[in-house]
């Protein structure tokens, strides 16, 4: 791959939508319009609460915090604002201490406090919710905290109470339409009616997803109808998990855990994405109907499980211990 | 790997083919041929370290004399009602029906559990009832609660095996399986096995997997056992205990920490269970436990340790039912040796989704969640675009290789499995 160090350049086609299209201030944001609108008085009055934006992924929560630092400090931006990612940064006291440094200084502007965003603030256990909160209260004066989480009743309610908590929303499919035909159009890529409704149906208001499908889609060069849309998805979501149920069911579960092993080490799919797809498989299942809602049950409990944090891996050998006892049982 | 268990399959089945102890066998032939109901020892306590024989001269014994075997494994039995049910019934009724006699075996007498009070007192009043012979066994009598057995009982000891004694066995099986082994071989098994016939053949078993003739080198392996034993031992507590509480002991006699126990345990279930319901059963107490020892790291919730150590030993020990026993050796947890092997992969995988992530506000999980589905579909549509995004993304060219799925590194291939020591 000695080409790949060459030929730099020809960059244009070659950015992240999702970055390249992101709004840069709290006015572009077409979507959370209560919340666009408070958010908006914060920097009118340059002052805010600590605050906790929770809702599904791809909903905004991200670039609405982007927006009001953008909003707030202009190209003091770097200075003034800071993200953090709960789920990446190793425990507690490197948030704490990455806190400390950042929100010692004062702020160069006339706001008089820094922005520090705390994304997936629900990873963090409850023990590190609580120092968090101390650090909260510590450095009031100065810096005012982002959380931003999946579901606002991860957070410990003593955080909850100290935050003006804005809930996201999935966004309304006539917003992703609108936004991924303005995206085609600057991009000059042609998409179709039932191009664009195939792609909000699968992105169920997550626009992130949306627009990731439109970009992947659109690299094919030709024009993005549905036929393409579902090709792609099946490229992004490819058929190994029917495989690995394939396997589990008519073989053995060592075979099986085996090739989950690739799907989680080696491909690096994560757990949940795992169990979701198994979601999705399960009405195909050569099995009685009732059967089936006792599966579902099974996954969701696997899901859930996933979600407290136990072992991806496990929780889905289970799941596929019992899917196959079922379908044995009922089949 | 599915085979008769050679312990079970040579079993001595004579007095001819048993080996050792021969005063403790003198000892029980004589107390058998004098019995009478009338008799103040009406109970033969055999006692000594497991795999000498215990259980097997009872089976023998038995049939020298002619007698019914009614065994049953004192383990089994949870209440003091059921014993006095099952061995109760047994033990009263003698030639009164004019059925030959009886020997009542009753195995595993220390597997009684402490709280199990009422069960040790109804033991007693079956051996105190009994009109035929009744034999316990067990390892280990010397624990408080059972002075009131001793005393009624005839107690025979039995100690460990000599070196010769069990090369002696070895022998006789391998001329059965057509096998060769050097005499050197089999007395590196016998003396690893430190007395006990029941591990010597395990591992005899273990050695021959695959070859007709077995040397020196081919059981070299046993030297470093003393080292890894008690997890195997733990491990058969996990998967052919009959109690509870003997299952629940296992995580004790190991020196590991649970989550390394957990893989273990984990590691081997599909091998040691068959029955899809009983894996089924297995591997949710494993997803049940594993869910409380995720709660015990993220939030230092210490108290639900021992529901996951209960989960993931006796929660597994009862998930057999109608798994048939098949022979399979322990293994070592695959999936640490996976994970090691694919370490520098998943080191470069997290790298680039580090610098994605640093340029989408996202988390790395996130990015390969969200993000790197949508750059391999990219690969694969448009590979120049793909490269020209990566290079955007300021990814290496390993890190563009590995993204693309151009470079699959073959994994170590897993070593062979190690060892088992299991009844």
């Amino acid at each position: 791959m000695t080409s790949y160090l060459n030929g730099l350049g020809a960059y244009l086609m070659s950015e992240l939508w999702s970055e390249k299209y992101r709004p840069k201030s709290l006015k572009d944001m077409v979507n959370q319009k209560d919340i666009v609108e408070r958010l908006k008085r914060f920097v009118e009055t340059k002052s805010m609460p600590h605050c906790l934006f929770a809702g599904p992924p791809g909903t905004g929560k991200t670039t609405a915090a982007l927006c009001l630092a953008g909003d707030l400090f202009g190209k003091f931006l770097a200075d003034s604002f800071m993200e953090l990612n709960a789920s990446d940064e190793r425990g507690i006291n490197v948030i704490r201490d990455t806190v400390k440094r950042f929100a010692r200084s004062r702020s160069l502007t006339d706001v008089p406090f820094k922005i520090l965003v705390l994304d997936e603030a629900d990873h963090l256990t409850a023990d590190a919710q609580h120092a968090l909160r101390r650090t909260m209260e510590k450095y009031t004066d100065t810096c005012r905290f982002i959380l931003s989480c999946n579901y606002s009743s991860r957070i410990i309610e003593p955080i909850q109470s100290r935050c003006a908590i804005f809930r996201f929303t999935p966004l309304p499919r006539e917003d992703t339409v609108n936004f991924l035909k303005r995206i085609a159009k600057a991009e000059g890529v042609q998409l179709s009616e039932d191009g664009v409704d195939a792609i909000a149906e699968i992105a169920a208001g997550d626009l992130r997803r949306a627009i990731n499908l439109l970009q992947a889609a659109s690299a094919t060069g030709g024009p993005v109808t549905a036929d393409v849309v579902y090709r792609v998805i099946g490229l992004v979501h490819p058929k190994k998990v029917a495989e690995l149920l394939d396997i589990s069911i008519k073989g053995d579960l060592i075979s099986a855990r085996e090739e989950l092993r690739r799907l989680l080490y080696i491909e690096g799919y994560s757990g949940s994405d795992i169990v979701k797809q198994i979601h999705s498989q399960v009405f195909k299942l050569d099995i009685p109907e009732p059967v089936k809602l006792k599966v579902i049950e099974l996954v969701g409990e696997a899901d859930f499980r996933i979600d407290q944090g136990a072992d991806e891996e496990v929780q889905i050998m289970a799941l596929l211990a019992k899917i196959k006892l079922a379908t044995l049982k009922g089949g | 790997m599915s085979e008769v268990p050679w312990v079970e399959k040579y079993r001595p089945k004579s007095l001819e083919e048993y080996v050792g102890n021969n005063e403790a066998v003198d000892h029980l032939i004589k107390w058998v041929k004098n019995w009478g109901p009338d008799r103040s020892k009406k109970a033969a306590l055999l006692y000594g370290p497991p795999g000498v024989g215990k259980t097997t001269i009872a089976l023998i014994v038995a049939k020298m004399f002619n007698y019914d075997l009614v065994e049953m494994n004192a383990s089994d039995w949870r209440t003091a009602e059921k014993i006095s049910r099952v061995a109760g019934r047994a033990a009263e009724q003698g030639t009164l029906y004019g059925q030959s006699r009886r020997i009542i075996l009753i195995d595993e007498v220390d597997g009684l559990s402490d709280e199990d009070v009422g069960g040790l007192m109804a033991l007693l009043e079956v051996i105190r009832k009994s009109r035929n012979p009744v034999i316990l066994v067990a390892n280990d009598i010397w624990q408080p609660r059972f002075s009131n057995l001793r005393e009624i009982c005839e107690l025979i000891e039995f100690k460990r095996l000599t070196s010769r004694d069990i090369v002696k066995h070895l022998k006789r099986i391998c001329s059965m399986e057509g096998l060769e082994a050097d005499d050197d071989a089999l007395k590196v098994i016998a003396e690893k096995a430190e007395g006990d016939m029941r591990s010597a053949v395990n591992d005899l078993q273990t050695a021959s997997y695959g070859r007709r003739r077995i040397t020196v080198e081919d059981v070299s392996w046993l030297a470093t056992r003393n080292r890894i034993q008690p997890i195997f031992d733990a491990l058969k507590l996990v998967f052919y205990g009959k109690t509870v509480n003997g299952a629940k002991s296992a995580f004790e006699m190991v020196d590991m920490d649970p989550e390394m126990f957990f893989e273990w345990v984990y590691e081997n279930v599909p091998a040691q269970l068959n029955d899809p319901e009983d894996l089924s059963e297995a591997f949710e107490n494993l997803a049940l436990a594993g869910l409380f020892l995720a709660k015990v790291k993220r939030e230092q919730n210490w108290k639900l340790l021992s529901y996951a150590l209960e989960c993931m030993t006796a929660g597994v020990a009862v998930s057999r039912r109608y798994s048939k026993p098949k022979w399979a050796p322990f293994k070592f947890p695959s999936r640490i040796r996976f994970l090691s092997s694919f370490k520098a992969r998943r080191e470069l995988l997290n790298g680039l989704a580090a610098k994605i992530a640093l340029k989408t506000h996202a988390s790395r999980a996130k990015v390969v969640r969200e993000y790197l589905p949508y750059l391999r579909a990219i690969a694969v549509l448009n590979p120049d675009l793909f490269e020209k995004m990566c290079k955007k993304l300021g990814l290496t060219e390993e890190e563009f290789n590995v993204l693309g799925g151009l470079k699959e590194e073959a994994p170590e291939k897993p070593s062979k499995a190690k060892y088992v020591r299991r009844r």
